[in-house]
C-alpha cells in the first residue's frame, strides 16, 4: 500500500470510531443506566453483605414486609398479614397466594420456609442474612400459604429484618438448580428479573411483566422502564464525568466537590439522601492513658470544631453528628445535640485541670515528662484521611499531638480488638438503632471505646427484646446520653449519599434505608 | 542430518530446562504469596463478619470452617495438594469457584494487556528510533520528553485527563466499561503510553550504541542507504532488549492493570485481586497471584525463545 492508501484507512478507522459515539446514551423506551459506586463483593443477599447489591436486587426479589419511612411502621409484602404471639417467640405470617416466581414457582409457605432454612445453614456461611435473623430457631409450614418462624429468644429488629433484601425470598428451584453459581442466575418475585450478570462489568434488569403483588409503597403494579443497566464505578473522581457524557442516567456517591458542580447544570440534579445508622464518628479507648481521665475525652470533644470539617471535607454536603445516631434513625435522641459545642478555651481548662500544660514550651502539652501523644488509626476510605487530618490540626492548636496511621479494615479490627488505639472512626447504616448494641455493649465487636458499663449493657439488651416503640425509644435515648456524657465518641457528620440524576429521570425514591431505589416507580422521559 | 539431530537435542535440553525452571518459580511464587499472607494483620473471618452482628463464638466457628484454625503445615500441604489438582478452591467473600471467578476475569485483562503492549511498543519504539537517529536535536529532545512523561505520568491521572478531554469535551469515545473495539480504545493509549515511556529509552540506548559499531560503519561505508542500515541492522540488533523489556511488562499486565481498570470502570484481574486482598479473600488473592507469576513465566520463555531466534549468534548457539 502507498502512503496516501494508509493515510486514508487511518482515517476511515477513525471516522469509523467517531462515527459511532453516542450510543452510550440511553434509547427512547425506558431503558436506564444507573451507576454503583463499587463492584459488590459477591452479590448472593442471603450469602453477602454490601450495601451495593441492595441496590439493583431491591427489586427483583420481594419481603414478607416492608417497612414505610412515612409512617416507621411494616406494611405487607408477600405477607398479607402477620401475628405476633405473647411473648414475642413466634410470628405467623398469612402469605400472599397469587404470587410466582420469575421461573414460575409458585410462592408459598414452603418456599419461606426453604429461604430461611438455606439462609441460616453452616453450609451457606452467609455473612449477614444469617446474622439479621438473631435468635431465629425454625420454620414451620403450617399450610400452604401459612409460615411460623419460632425464636429462642424476643427479637425486636425481626420485623425489620425480613423487610430487607438480605431475607428476600428467591426461587428454591433456582437455588436447587444452580448451587455455587446461583449468584449469577438470581430468581425472586420482585418487579424485575435478574437478566444478566458479568461480575466487575454490568448487571442487566428487565422488567417483569407479570408483576402485580407490590406493597402499598409502590405507586405503580409494574416497573415502568423496560430494562435497567447497573455498572460500576469504583474510582470517585470518574462518577460525575460518566453521568455528564451520558454514560450513566443515575450515579450514587458523588464526591461532594463534583455535587455542587453538578448542581449548576440544568440537565443534572443532586438528590441527597441520608441512610440512618451511626454517624462517622471516633471511638475514644476508655481503658488507654490518656483517655481513660474523662476530662481528657471530653477536652478533645470541645477541641473538634466540626462544622469547619463539614464545610472543608463535605462542602457542607452532610450535616454535622452529635450522638451515636444519625438524624434520621428511629429512635434518634435530640438531646444530644446539647453537648459539647466548640469551645477551645473550655478544652484548654479542662486539659490543665488535668494536669496537661505544655512545660518545655514545645508546643505539646505533657504531664510528669509524657508527651500529650493520641495514636489514631484510620482506613482510607469513608473521607477518614481527610476528617483525621483536620482533627490533628484542631488539636494541635491546643497542644494535642497526633500520631495518625492508615490501615486496612482487618486490621483495624485486630487493633480495635486489643485495644493498641487511642482513636479510631468507623460509621455503619442500618434501620433498627439496634445497631449500638455492636458498639457499646462490653461484648461488642465495635466496642472500640472499650466501655464496660453494666448498665449500657443492660439497656441495649432490653431494647433489642422490647416489642413497644415508646419503650425502646426510652431505653435507646439513655444510651445515647451515656454515650455522650460519657465521652465515647466524637461524632463527626451524618453520612448522605449524594445521588446524580439526569433530569429525563424521574420518579426516584428510596426505601427507608436510605440505599436502596424503588426502581418500579422510576421512568424516563424521551430525548 | 547429525548435525539437525544434535540441534534438535540441544533445543529439547534448553525447553526441558527451561520447563523445570517454570515449575520450580510457580512453586516458590505460591509459596511465598502463601506465607506472605498470612503475615498480613487481621483476621479473615472477624472481617467478613464484624458489621454483621455475629457474636464471637460465631466467627470463632467461621474460622474453623474456613480452615484457619488447622496447623499452618496442614493448611500449606492441603493448598499444594488442591493445586496440583488445579482446584484453587473457593471465594470465601464470593462463596464460588476462584477458577471460575479467574476465567471470568481473565478475557478483559488479556485483551487491555495486548492492546497497551501493542500501542506501548509502536509508541516506544517509534520514539526511541527518533531519539537515537536525531541525537543531541530538538527532535531527540521532544521525543525523549514524551517518554519521560509517559514513564513518570501515572494513569489515574492521564487516564482521568483522557475521559475529561476524549468523552467528555470531543465524546468521541466512551469512557467506561468493557465490550467492544470502542471502548478498548482510551484505556490502551492511557496505558501503552505509560508502558512506552520505559521501551522507548531502552531502544534509544540501545540503537545509539548499535550505530556507532563497526558492523553499521562498515555498513554505511559500502553505501548502503542510511534508512536500509536503521531498519535493517540497527533495529535488529535493538529489538532484542526491547522484547526483554516489554515481556516483563505485559507479563505484569496479565495480572492485572488495576487502576487503569478503575478508571475506565473495566472488569479485570486487578479489580479482582484489589478487592480481595482489602477483604483477605486468600483463596482468591492466591489465584490471582499464580495466574500472575504464571503469565510471567510464559511470557518470558517466549521472550527468550524470540530473542534467541532474532540473534544469529544465539541461534548458532542452540
Amino acid at each position: 500500500m502507498t502512503k496516501r492508501s494508509y493515510a486514508i484507512l487511518f482515517l476511515s478507522l477513525v471516522s469509523l470510531l467517531v462515527s459511532q459515539s453516542g450510543c452510550g446514551a440511553p434509547a427512547a423506551g425506558g431503558r436506564l443506566v444507573y451507576g454503583l459506586t463499587l463492584s459488590p463483593s459477591g452479590i448472593d443477599p442471603h450469602i453477602n453483605a454490601s450495601s451495593e447489591l441492595g441496590i439493583p436486587l431491591t427489586s427483583v426479589y420481594d419481603t414478607l414486609v416492608y417497612y414505610d419511612p412515612a409512617t416507621q411502621n411494616f406494611v405487607p409484602g408477600l405477607a398479607k398479614r402477620w401475628e405476633v404471639s405473647d411473648g414475642a417467640l413466634v410470628y405467623t405470617f398469612y402469605l400472599r397466594q397469587d404470587v410466582t416466581f420469575h421461573d414460575d414457582t409458585p410462592f408459598n409457605a414452603e418456599a419461606v420456609r426453604f429461604n430461611l432454612e438455606r439462609i441460616t445453614s453452616p453450609d451457606l456461611a452467609s455473612q449477614k442474612a444469617r446474622f439479621m435473623l438473631g435468635p431465629y430457631e425454625r420454620t414451620e409450614v403450617v399450610d400452604e400459604y401459612t409460615a411460623r418462624i419460632y425464636l429462642s429468644e424476643p427479637f425486636a429488629p425481626l420485623l425489620d429484618a425480613l423487610s430487607q433484601v438480605y431475607l428476600g425470598m428467591a426461587s428454591p428451584a433456582a437455588v436447587e438448580k444452580w448451587g455455587d453459581e446461583y449468584q449469577l442466575h438470581q430468581v425472586g418475585t420482585g418487579p424485575f428479573t435478574f437478566a444478566e450478570y458479568v461480575p466487575g462489568d454490568r448487571l442487566l434488569l428487565r422488567r417483569n411483566p407479570d408483576y402485580d403483588w407490590g406493597p402499598s409503597l409502590y405507586e405503580h403494579d409494574a416497573a415502568q422502564v423496560d430494562e435497567i443497566e447497573f455498572r460500576f464505578f469504583t474510582d470517585p473522581a470518574t462518577r460525575s464525568p460518566a453521568l455528564e457524557t451520558g454514560e450513566a442516567d443515575v450515579m450514587g456517591e458523588i464526591p461532594p466537590q463534583d455535587a455542587a458542580r453538578l448542581e449548576t447544570n440544568d440537565d443534572f440534579r443532586v438528590e441527597a439522601v441520608a441512610p440512618p445508622g451511626v454517624p462517622l464518628m471516633f471511638l475514644l479507648n476508655t481503658t488507654r492513658a490518656p483517655l481513660d481521665d474523662i476530662s481528657v475525652r471530653q477536652a478533645l470533644l470541645y477541641a473538634t470544631d466540626r462544622s469547619a470539617i463539614a464545610s472543608a471535607v463535605f462542602h457542607d454536603t452532610s450535616p454535622a453528628a452529635y450522638g451515636p445516631l444519625t438524624a434520621g434513625t428511629l429512635g434518634y435522641d435530640p438531646a444530644v445535640q446539647g453537648y459539647y459545642a466548640h469551645d477551645p478555651a473550655r478544652a484548654a481548662a479542662l486539659l490543665e485541670e488535668a494536669g496537661w500544660t505544655d512545660s518545655d514550651g514545645d508546643g505539646l502539652r505533657d504531664r510528669e515528662g509524657e508527651p500529650l501523644m493520641l495514636d489514631l488509626y484510620l482506613m482510607g476510605w469513608g473521607y477518614m484521611p481527610e476528617v483525621g487530618q483536620l482533627l490533628a490540626a484542631q488539636w494541635m492548636e491546643l497542644g494535642i499531638g497526633v500520631n495518625s496511621q492508615i490501615v486496612s479494615y482487618p486490621e483495624a479490627l485486630e487493633v480495635g480488638g486489643e485495644g493498641r488505639h487511642h482513636l479510631m472512626p468507623f460509621s455503619l447504616s442500618s434501620s433498627d438503632p439496634d445497631l449500638l448494641r455492636k458498639f457499646f455493649h462490653s461484648q461488642a465487636t465495635f466496642n472500640w471505646a472499650k466501655v464496660n458499663d453494666p448498665e449500657l449493657d443492660a439497656w441495649l439488651e432490653e431494647a433489642a427484646r422490647a416489642s413497644d416503640h415508646t419503650q425502646r425509644a426510652v431505653l435507646y435515648s439513655s444510651v445515647q446520653q451515656r454515650v455522650m456524657e460519657q465521652a465515647l465518641i466524637i461524632p463527626i457528620r451524618d453520612y448522605v449519599n449524594l445521588n446524580g440524576v439526569s433530569n429525563h429521570v424521574e420518579g426516584l425514591r428510596f426505601d427507608g434505608r436510605g440505599w436502596f431505589p424503588w426502581l418500579i416507580d422510576v421512568t424516563v422521559k424521551a430525548q | 542430518m547429525a548435525r539437525s539431530r544434535c540441534a534438535s537435542l540441544y533445543i529439547g535440553r534448553y525447553m526441558g530446562q527451561r520447563l523445570l525452571q517454570a515449575a520450580f518459580v510457580l512453586w516458590l511464587a505460591s509459596t511465598l504469596v502463601f506465607f506472605a499472607l498470612l503475615l498480613t494483620p487481621g483476621d479473615p473471618a472477624q472481617a467478613l463478619l464484624a458489621a454483621s452482628g455475629a457474636t464471637p463464638e460465631e466467627v470463632i466457628e467461621r474460622r474453623a470452617q474456613l480452615g484457619l484454625d488447622d496447623p499452618l503445615p496442614l493448611q500449606y500441604t492441603r493448598y499444594l495438594m488442591d493445586l496440583a489438582r488445579g482446584d484453587l478452591g473457593y471465594s470465601w467473600l464470593h462463596g464460588r469457584s476462584v477458577r471460575h471467578m479467574i476465567l471470568e476475569q481473565l478475557p478483559p485483562t488479556a485483551e487491555l494487556a495486548v492492546a497497551a503492549t501493542a500501542v506501548g511498543v509502536v509508541l516506544g519504539l517509534g520514539l526511541g528510533v527518533l531519539a537515537a537517529v536525531y541525537r543531541s536535536t530538538w527532535l531527540d529532545a521532544a521525543a525523549t520528553t514524551v517518554a519521560v512523561l509517559g514513564l513518570s505520568t501515572p494513569t489515574y491521572w492521564s487516564g482521568l485527563l483522557a475521559i475529561l478531554f476524549f468523552s467528555l469535551r470531543l465524546r468521541w469515545l466512551p469512557s467506561v466499561g468493557e465490550g467492544g473495539l470502542r471502548h478498548l480504545v482510551l484505556p490502551s493509549l492511557v496505558l501503552g503510553f505509560a508502558l512506552s515511556g520505559s521501551i522507548a529509552r531502552m531502544v534509544r540506548s540501545r540503537v545509539a550504541e548499535v550505530m556507532g559499531t563497526p558492523f553499521v560503519l562498515a555498513a554505511r561505508a559500502r553505501g548502503i542507504p542510511s534508512r536500509r542500515v536503521i531498519f535493517i541492522h540497527v533495529l535488529r540488533a535493538a529489538v532484542g532488549p526491547a522484547l526483554a523489556v516489554t515481556a516483563l511488562q505485559f507479563g505484569f499486565l496479565l495480572g492485572g492493570a488495576v487502576v487503569t481498570e478503575s478508571v475506565f470502570a473495566r472488569p479485570g484481574l486487578g479489580r479482582l485481586a484489589v478487592e480481595a486482598i482489602i477483604w483477605q479473600d486468600l483463596p482468591v488473592v492466591r489465584g490471582v497471584a499464580l495466574v500472575g507469576a504464571l503469565a510471567y513465566v510464559l511470557v518470558n520463555l517466549a521472550s527468550d525463545l524470540a530473542q534467541a531466534w532474532l540473534d544469529p549468534r544465539l541461534r548458532a548457539l542452540a
